[in-house]
């Protein structure tokens, strides 16, 4: 019995916008943008650094919450492909600073996009997991922690 | 310890087994009962599911009784739960910021710089 040992829960989200692909696109390689849309509400500015190039990095830095604390994302380029694919390392407090992994799909509809955002936990040179298996049993366990 | 627990969700019999538990404790022989593979096959499944903490065995006489112990899967939902919300509010946030820009662009004004907050 083999056991696949690396192993990734994947996150996949989707969204509609109105604008086309190569204007969606462009906004996850431009700073000035970055520094916008990256930073939430209760952040007063953010600092971002980038080299679109694939192996080169990014650095997303938040500042000026009100309890002083700042937050940082940062990771690499692992490919680059206007309009439609883009994929980068992502780590964070909230990774506890391991690579993760996004993938990002741009689909042209009409005139404007479907995004597809992929999250993976662990490094593409992981095996993947069945992703559909994992979604059924982190539903099947999440009613379950909820009943207690 | 997260990665067997990764290692152990990897397999679909595995995560099959942990369907059955989370909705009821059986004895292995029960389990084993809803597999078309033997109760050998069952029981390895199970042990890589007990290293991995998320099945709990108790020994009742010749009985071996199963529990759920969905414990070690709360970091894991933690984390997607996390990032669902991350990515949702960013790219909210940025549909935003490039149909204000697209509107802009299409009306033949000049954009307006002011921020909020920067």
């Amino acid at each position: 019995m083999t056991v696949a040992d690396e192993t990734a829960p994947v996150l996949v989200v989707r969204r509609q916008i109105a604008v086309p692909r190569e204007r969606v696109f462009e906004a996850w390689l431009d700073s000035e943008s970055l520094a916008h849309w990256m930073r939430p509400g209760n952040f007063t500015h953010a600092t971002v650094t980038v080299d679109p190039r694939v192996g080169g990095g990014f650095r997303i830095v938040m500042e000026g919450r009100t309890d002083g604390g700042d937050y940082e994302h940062r990771g690499e380029y692992l490919a680059i492909e206007p309009p439609s694919l883009l994929s980068f390392t992502w780590i964070s407090n909230a990774t506890d600073h391991k690579p993760t992994v996004v993938t990002i799909e741009f689909h042209e509809r009409g005139t404007g996009t479907e995004l597809v955002l992929t999250h993976r936990r662990l490094a593409p040179k992981a095996v993947e997991a069945h992703r559909e298996g994992w979604t059924d049993v982190v539903r099947l366990l999440d009613e379950a922690l909820t009943r207690g | 310890m997260l990665d067997q627990v990764y290692g152990a969700i990897a397999d679909p019999t595995r995560r099959a087994i942990l369907g059955i538990l989370a909705e009821a404790e059986v004895n292995v022989g029960t389990l084993a009962e809803q597999f078309p593979i033997s109760l050998n096959g069952v029981s390895k499944h199970v042990k890589v599911l007990e290293r991995a903490g998320l099945v709990e065995r108790t020994v009742q006489g010749r009985e071996h009784r199963l529990r759920l112990n969905a414990e070690p899967l709360r970091e894991a939902l933690m984390w997607l739960e996390h990032y669902r919300a991350f990515w949702d509010t960013r790219l909210a946030a940025l549909e935003a910021l490039l149909l204000k820009k697209e509107r802009g662009a299409g009306s033949g004004q000049a954009e307006n710089p002011q921020e909020d907050g920067r």
